[in-house]
């Protein structure tokens, strides 16, 4: 058999295969009072409720988790963004450039960064952060703020978020929502779920 | 020989991926209990339908047309105000709205495209199923919402439910097309040439819960042409609750 066909048959099964068994698309439990390894980083969360985490990965370092779908209550958490790389994974790297977390990047820089990956990232003009102040997360000084966007889909969203800087890494987790019934229907959740995660010592 | 195999090997891949891509496709669900009988004596508030029509870039990124979006809204409009008398009740059209109270009509509209989204998304397509929601599913369970604030649509005092219309057309660009075939030839791989998405939903206007949804991610009908509109409009109202087609369909044995 030559190689040519032996690749296009395992092409051809691997197809068959993913398909069959719907492990392309199938997402993840994460059940309530579970301990949750977020993004293969140290950074852990034991949900106080049941929750589904996405199969897709929108970066390296960070995973997906919501209770109705992403359009409709997206909490993003991500874990230990190493220097020199960006929050989210980028589409082209020449052309549509995403904002780097850098080993200069002041906590109080992060707010920016994020509004800054949203706005390359979604293709979007309309972003607002309309508060920032120092706050906990992982059980360290950290900070807490929040924004309005209109995504591509033009709904007006509402989002809050928690971030901090470990050993020169960025950890958050975001919190996005339509401000229409879905963000305030979700926020106690995202706010508990926050408060449980934690990181190895 | 080997050229022969690896084409059929593709063929095969090919004929899979169209296969799985239907599972995504059109779709009807109920709420659990909801019945609407024709010449029932409820209102329906059709709410200004969501119209964006435009192109598919090479790269796959939609570019909208005001053209050919302005073309598609008074043909849809024609083709809804046509179908109006074979919904079964008395259907109003939402009040002509200005400032503040048009933008909120805009935004449950937009609300009720991210809901039916994600119903098509994680309900509809059976192998991206939330683990959550599970349960609710074996159960037949059809439990979404746009919340009570429907209330402070235009128009809603005076009706029992709206009818919400949410269209997305984008026609594959020439470039798109080309690296279509250009993809199945080379390396066999199935690129998508276009996107005609469309959803038609019933929302409670007291409660603000879905009762029926029809979804469909691959409509036909070109909403640029009237009797493209026409089509289109027929897709997405079929089996509409209390229609004389549902009423039909329902006596058939």
């Amino acid at each position: 058999m030559t190689a040519v066909i032996r690749n296009t048959w395992v092409l051809t099964a691997l197809c068959l295969a993913t398909v069959a068994s719907g492990a392309v698309h199938a997402n993840a439990y994460r059940e309530k009072d579970k301990i949750s390894k977020i993004a293969n980083s140290s950074m852990t969360v034991t949900p106080p409720r049941d929750w589904n985490r996405l199969t897709i990965k929108p970066g390296k370092y960070a995973e997906v988790w919501t209770l109705d779908g992403e359009q409709l209550n997206d909490v993003t958490f991500y874990g230990g963004v190493e220097p020199g790389t960006p929050l989210l994974r980028e589409r082209n790297k020449k052309r549509d450039p995403l904002p780097k977390f850098t080993t200069t990047t002041l906590l109080v820089e992060v707010p920016e960064l994020l509004e800054g990956t949203y706005r390359a990232h979604k293709k979007i003009g309309s972003f607002t952060l309309t508060n920032t102040q120092p706050g906990q997360f992982l059980g360290r000084d950290g900070v807490h703020f929040t924004y309005d966007y209109t995504d591509q889909d033009d709904l007006p969203r509402k989002g809050e978020a928690r971030a901090v800087l470990i050993d020169k890494k960025l950890y958050m987790v975001t919190f996005d929502a339509p401000r229409l019934h879905y963000f305030n229907r979700t926020l106690s959740d995202f706010r508990t779920l926050a408060d449980a995660a934690k990181i190895a010592k | 020989m080997s050229g022969i195999t690896r084409w059929i090997a593709l063929w095969l891949c090919a004929i899979v991926l169209i296969t799985n891509s239907g599972i995504a496709q059109e779709r009807t669900a109920v709420k659990q209990g909801f019945e609407l009988s024709a010449n029932s004596g409820k209102k329906i508030l059709l709410i200004r339908p969501k119209v964006s029509v435009g192109e598919q870039s090479t790269g796959g990124l939609f570019e909208p047309n005001a053209d050919w979006t302005d073309k598609a809204r008074k043909n849809l409009d024609a083709a809804l105000f046509k179908k109006q008398g074979a919904l079964g009740n008395t259907v109003l059209v939402s009040p002509e709205a200005y400032g503040d109270q048009a933008l909120v009509s805009e935004e449950y509209t937009n609300l009720f495209g991210a809901v039916a989204s994600a119903v098509v998304n994680y309900q509809f397509f059976v192998g991206n199923r939330l683990p959550t929601k599970k349960r609710d599913n074996k159960a037949g369970v059809f439990d979404w919402s746009l919340g009570e604030g429907v209330r402070n649509i235009p128009g809603a005092q005076g009706a029992d439910y709206a009818l919400f219309i949410y269209n997305k057309d984008a026609y594959g660009s020439t470039g798109r097309k080309l690296l279509q075939i250009a993809a199945a030839l080379g390396p066999g791989l199935a690129v998508k040439s276009g996107e005609h998405l469309g959803y038609a939903g019933l929302v409670d206007l007291k409660t603000g819960e879905l009762l029926w949804l029809n979804a469909d991610a691959a409509m036909g009908g070109d909403v640029r042409e009237i009797d493209g509109a026409e089509k289109r409009v027929g897709q997405l109202l079929e089996e509409f609750p209390g229609s004389v087609e549902a009423v039909e369909k329902a006596k058939q044995p």
